[in-house]
């Protein structure tokens, strides 16, 4: 199918479930990023049956118009052409096109593990600074290759699983250390824009408060040396940026178990608006806002915030229902079955 | 192609397939015990470029950069796939140094994870050796996540090789 949203203002796509809004925003998002929005396994991401799914879209920039071609199997790696040229770097694809996504499925960030609420931090770490791309796909690929070991060392430390555990660690070490001060960095100024976002959207005086807790003391190559034997017992990684967490809290109340739902969908609005602002600020340009279903399970005065607190730039909203009252859309598009029919 | 041709493509395709053998020294394939390279008494034995599979060797071949000799690892550490340093030719490395007088180990493993981490544990196993060992100069950062490793240029990469701290 093919899209046409209009720049600079509210594209809303309609359609019931199943005729493939989803699938559409999930194609954009995951043309800047080669990461599913919703964290499906990339087999689902291809239609049943089919070889391969093929996203292509124009970005713009200015004047600077950007063309993104991706190709993807249900297996193996992706095909990227930027401007028909082979890509080599996640990175060239973030610094082309940002988004900003609001789903329904957004109040596990808040409800959820805490995987959630680390790649909520990690997607804003990449959009704001597209060189550590490869730093996350390497914290991912170090800590499989790692826990491998540690599982087929089956609780013995010979010689040889020692030796080549140091290489691992060393490599964690690196990646882990720079992935973990970059999040740190971020949350800092998410802070003051997600307690602001809150306020306004939950109507209350009081605000939010971010904190990251790291999983380990002092720096994360010792760390990693001191936990090895519990490692090797556990056959897992004890410590590292995939065990820290982000907590969240108002007005000392912890938001995971202590929020009403309502207030914790206005925490998970607080917390994409205020990525949206750093990455807007470091990024020098505003992400394309992704808005999935955001509304319905908002009630009246919560939807009207949010437009009000939205920021201005390309928004594309789908909606099984009608328009959130007070919202403009500069276009409309519907689908059916997968493909625009007017 | 008449048949009588394709008949005979075939017979040669056989012929080579039989003749081909892995060379005892660098595991490097060629033909009978010892590849070309090796055989090949003006190149430079001190210098050894260690490489993941026999197709870097012809990208390093193709750059008319490197006039030493090779050692083929077959692979790259990996645990997911069941690659630890036993299934790697690591100890037929070490035990090339002392004998050929290699007076320089060149890292050419692939500049990704693997590849990086595979250096690095071979950086360390030949410290005690007391002998230069570089690494080639990488295009692409730490895991250059597509990994079109391939394609990289390999000669501006040999002749900018650093020494590596293990
Ligand atoms: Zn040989």
């Amino acid at each position: 199918m093919e899209l046409r949203p209009l720049a600079g203002g509210l594209t809303v796509v309609t359609g019931e479930n199943g005729s493939g809004k989803t699938s559409l925003l999930e194609a954009i998002a995951y043309a800047g990023s080669l990461r599913s929005m919703r964290d499906s396994p990339r087999e689902s991401l291809v239609r049943i049956g089919a070889e391969r799914a093929v996203v292509r879209l124009e970005a713009a920039d200015g004047a600077r118009r950007t063309l993104l071609e991706i190709e993807l199997a249900p297996r193996g790696r992706d095909r990227v052409l930027r401007n028909r040229q082979r890509v080599g770097r996640v990175q060239e694809l973030v610094e082309t096109l940002r988004t900003t996504v609001f789903s329904p499925d957004d109040l596990e960030i808040v409800k959820g593990g805490p995987e959630r609420r680390r790649a909520l931090l990690d997607d804003v770490v990449v959009a704001a600074r597209p060189g550590l791309a490869s730093t996350r796909q390497v914290v991912e690929r170090v800590l499989r290759q790692r826990n491998t070991l540690l599982k087929s060392a089956g609780g013995r430390l010979s010689a040889e699983v020692a030796a080549t555990l140091d290489v691992w660690d060393a490599q964690l070490a690196g990646a882990g250390t720079q992935l973990t001060e970059a999040r740190e960095a971020l949350l800092e100024e998410m802070g003051p824009a997600a307690s602001a976002a809150f306020s306004q959207l939950a109507g209350t005086e009081a605000g939010l408060e971010l904190s990251y807790r790291r999983s380990y003391e002092g720096d994360l190559g010792s760390a990693l040396a001191t936990g090895r034997t519990s490692d090797l017992r556990r056959e897992a990684t004890t410590v590292g940026p995939h065990r820290d967490e982000l907590l969240i809290s108002s007005a000392g109340l912890d938001a995971r178990t202590r929020l009403s739902q309502g207030r914790q969908r206005c925490v998970t609005l607080a917390l994409r608006l205020a990525a949206h602002e750093v990455v807007a600020r470091y990024a020098g340009t505003t992400p394309v806002l992704l808005l999935d279903d955001a509304f319905s399970e908002l009630d009246e005065r919560t939807a009207r915030a949010l437009l009000e607190e939205l920021p201005p730039g390309q928004a594309i909203l789908t909606t099984a229902g009608g328009l959130p009252p007070g919202a403009k859309a500069s276009g409309v598009v519907h689908l059916e079955g997968g493909r625009i029919v007017r | 192609m008449t048949k009588e041709d394709a008949n005979r493509l075939a017979r040669a395709i056989v012929e080579v397939k039989e003749r081909t053998t892995i060379c005892r020294t660098c595991f490097n394939v060629g033909v009978g015990e010892r590849c070309a390279i090796c055989a090949d008494e003006r190149r430079d034995p001190t210098v050894v470029c260690v490489v993941e599979d026999p197709r870097d060797i012809v990208a390093i071949e193709r750059t008319r950069e490197f006039r030493g000799r090779y050692h083929v690892l077959g692979g790259a550490l990996s645990p997911i796939e069941g690659v630890g340093p036993d299934q790697l030719r690591i100890k037929e490395l070490l035990r090339r140094i002392e004998p050929e007088r290699v007076k320089e180990v060149i890292l050419c493993t692939n500049p990704n994870l693997e590849g990086e981490t595979t250096a690095m544990y071979l950086a360390k196993q030949l410290a005690p050796l007391g002998l230069r060992v570089t690494r080639i100069a990488s295009g692409l950062p730490v895991g250059g996540d597509l990994e079109y490793a391939d394609e990289l240029t390999l000669g501006r990469a040999l002749e900018g090789r650093r020494e590596v701290q293990p």
